[in-house]
């Protein structure tokens, strides 16, 4: 447990609860103090919202029932905006559509008050290592974005068709330069991207690609 | 001028000419018989003129007779007095002439007055004659009358295509009309021996007894809705009405009853009963839902906080190491999250408050007639009989009118279901019993199969029911009326059944 603790706390990782009720709201917050998980307590989906900043890591606990925005309608609206935070939702009394539609949205987790702290400490670590998979992730994909920024609007061409496997000679007809400019621009792709292989630089080149077609699914 | 002379001339033949006429025919014809007399008898024989004088004042009245007196004083003085045949006479004889005069004018009063008696009486017999014979008359032209009215009244009877029947004053019935005859397949002389009872269907036939009892009893009109059994088997639903005859010292002399087809109406209005019942208790089940999520949501809240503040609790006890500070500051939390639970549930209680309800003095009676009424339908449905056995002279008991009669109502109804799964003819009894001028109880015994022990003892609270749709909330709710009212509320088991006694006072 304890190894848990740092290791969450290290991440930086925190519980974000979303409750209007500021008694179950404390309640969670001491709850999550005794498992060594930080955690804070919002009082509405507006007042999350208002907060809210990228560098915020860890996970969503919110309640369905909420004054104004409702849980499951910030849930649609995070995701809209592309913030990849996982949900636990919580509820009084939900009804089964309900949890699909919740289900359906990406939660973690749908909890029915009141619950055993295992359910709830269960998600949440759950959660927190889908956010540090996702957070991992989303750093790689920075970086390889960060390289791909360096490269000129040509040496982008050649990498796109050189990943997708076209030949060189192919690519210098298609362009209308000569098989060695292709091949300049082909070692300068490898050495900005710091590719040490080709495979290295294909797989760098799927990773963004994946990511954009998520990006545009949902 | 002419009328008046004619007037003139017919009184002088009536009042001259006519007794002048009776008087000379009576007075000739004395003198006739004197004359042929006068051969026998010496003395001058006057006997005969008293018999014309009489004679005609009999006939002709006074002045018949004053004109008779003239003519014989006239005639004797000619012919029978010496000197005769001379109007003079002779001196001696004077008082004999004067005599004769003043007895002949008494003979002439005294016929006309036996006269007039006698035409008196008779003129008294001939009207009474008259008289009875103008009543006679008028007897038997009444009596024509009523024979050919009871004919109408008998065709119009028989037309009518309603159920017609005549009873005595005490219930023997003594006509049915054609169509009650044939409808039921019985002969008059059937449904007269079986006193009606044995053409109700068998779980209507005692409401009808009962009501028909009753009615004979308060010599008042009265109203069943029954079915009846037709000739082929079949039943048929009829408004029944029995309205007595009254003789005009107030008793009873007879009873009419009229049997009204209700069958299309009554099939129409238990559609629209039950339609408006279904769509009652429909709304009713989910108010209470609504009533029960939030009652859930309201409590689940705070038991969330207390179950996260105790698991939060023992994970600071289990910590290595053991983080009493943090145990105490959940354990605190615990204690503050459990008060404001309850105040979750005060809150719940004060919504459903009873108090300052309204509250005004009733006749308990009032109320548990309108239950009967407004239960009526369904205890006939059920086959249940509802007996009324309510105290008079109830002191009136403050109560809210509303709540008191939904109580009657759920005891009613709960003793009618409760009867009629009983297997015999299920019965259920309201009565009310005055206590003091304060306080009076009011009870529903059903002949139903009674209440386990365990029943008895949980019936009272809330969502506990025996049957397989019940709510459960019923005699819960029976119980905190009892209680705002400061009443009292409890079950006592019978030989057959089950009794429910509530205790209302006026309270201080």
């Amino acid at each position: 447990m304890s190894k848990r603790r740092s290791e969450a706390q290290e991440s930086g990782q925190t519980v974000f609860i979303v409750e209007d009720d500021h008694a179950v709201g404390e309640a969670l917050c001491a709850l999550f103090d005794s498992a060594g998980i930080l955690a804070k307590h919002f009082s509405s989906a507006e007042v999350f919202l208002e907060a809210w900043n990228h560098s915020m890591t860890g996970c969503l606990v919110l309640d369905v029932r909420l004054p104004g925005m409702s849980g499951l309608e910030l849930q649609t609206r995070l995701r809209e905006q592309g913030v990849g935070l996982p949900v636990i939702l919580m509820t009084a009394h939900g009804d089964i559509p309900m949890v699909r539609k919740a289900l359906k949205g990406g939660a973690v987790e749908f909890l029915t008050k009141p619950f055993q702290d295992e359910e709830l400490l269960r998600a949440v670590a759950q959660a927190f290592t889908l956010e540090r998979t996702r957070r991992e992730e989303e750093q790689i994909l920075n970086s390889i974005r960060a390289r791909m920024d360096l490269l000129t609007e040509r040496e982008r061409l050649v990498m796109d068709r050189i990943a997708t496997g076209s030949m060189n000679k192919e690519i210098a007809a298609e362009l209308g330069v000569s098989e060695i400019t292709v091949k300049v621009h082909r070692r300068q792709v490898m050495e900005k991207m710091q590719a040490t292989s080709f495979a290295e630089l294909v797989q760098m080149y799927e990773r963004i690609k994946a990511a954009e077609r998520k990006l545009l699914v949902s | 001028m002419k009328a008046m002379s004619k007037q003139a001339v017919t009184w002088i033949e009536a009042h001259v000419a006519k007794p002048l006429l009776i008087a000379v025919f009576f007075v000739l014809v004395a003198l006739l018989w004197t004359f042929l007399l006068q051969h026998v008898v010496a003395y001058p024989f006057v006997f005969l003129f008293f018999g014309a004088i009489m004679g005609s004042a009999w006939f002709g009245g006074l002045v018949a007779g004053l004109w008779a007196i003239l003519l014989s004083s006239l005639l004797i003085d000619f012919f029978f007095m010496p000197p005769l045949y001379s109007m003079t006479v002779a001196h001696e004889l004077r008082t004999y002439q004067e005599a004769f005069i003043i007895c002949a004018i008494a003979i002439t009063v005294i016929s006309v007055v036996r006269r007039r008696a006698e035409n008196a009486v008779r003129a008294a017999r001939d009207e009474l004659e008259d008289r009875v014979r103008e009543r006679t008359a008028e007897l038997e032209q009444s009596y024509l009358e009523i024979r050919d009215r009871e004919r109408q009244l008998r065709l119009l009877a028989e037309a009518i295509p309603q159920h017609i029947w005549r009873a005595d004053a005490a219930g023997h019935i003594e006509y049915c009309n054609r169509d009650l005859i044939e409808f039921t397949g019985k002969s008059a002389a059937e449904l007269q021996e079986e006193d009606l009872d044995s053409i109700f269907h068998v779980s209507d036939a005692p409401i009808f007894r009962q009501s028909w009892a009753a009615a004979r009893h308060g010599g008042q009109q009265f109203e069943s809705q029954l079915r009846v059994r037709s000739a082929s088997g079949g039943y048929r639903w009829f408004l029944i009405r029995g309205i007595p005859q009254h003789t005009v010292t107030g008793e009873v002399s007879a009873w009419y009853g009229v049997h009204i087809d209700i069958e299309e109406q009554y099939h129409a209005q238990q559609a629209l009963l039950l339609a408006q019942g279904d769509s009652a208790r429909w709304s009713r089940m989910l108010s209470m839902a609504e009533m029960a999520a939030s009652i859930a949501h309201e409590l689940k809240q705070p038991l969330t906080a207390l179950m996260a503040h105790a698991q939060a609790c023992r994970r600071w006890l289990h910590a290595e190491p053991m983080r009493t500070d943090k145990a105490i500051q959940a354990a605190d939390s615990l204690v503050r999250e459990s008060a404001r639970a309850s105040a979750v549930i005060d809150h719940v209680r004060a919504l459903f408050s009873e108090k300052d309800r309204f509250r005004e003095p009733t006749d308990l009676n009032a109320l548990f007639h309108d239950v009967a009424q407004l239960l009526r339908d369904e205890s006939v449905r059920q086959g249940v009989l509802l007996c009324m056995d309510l105290s008079e002279g109830l002191p009136l008991i403050v109560v809210d009118p509303v709540q008191v009669r939904q109580l009657m109502m759920n005891l009613v109804l709960n003793g009618i279901e409760a009867a009629s799964h009983a297997g015999r003819a299920g019965k259920v009894t309201l009565r009310t019993v005055m206590n003091s001028r304060e306080e009076v109880t009011i009870s529903v015994l059903d002949n139903g199969v009674g209440l386990s022990a365990e029943a008895r003892e949980k019936m009272f609270e809330p969502f506990f029911t025996t049957k397989p749709q019940g709510t459960g909330i019923g005699l819960a709710i029976c119980r905190s009326i009892a209680e705002a009212h400061d009443g009292r509320i409890w079950a006592e088991p019978l030989e057959q059944g089950t009794a429910f006694h509530v205790v209302l006072g006026s309270g201080q």
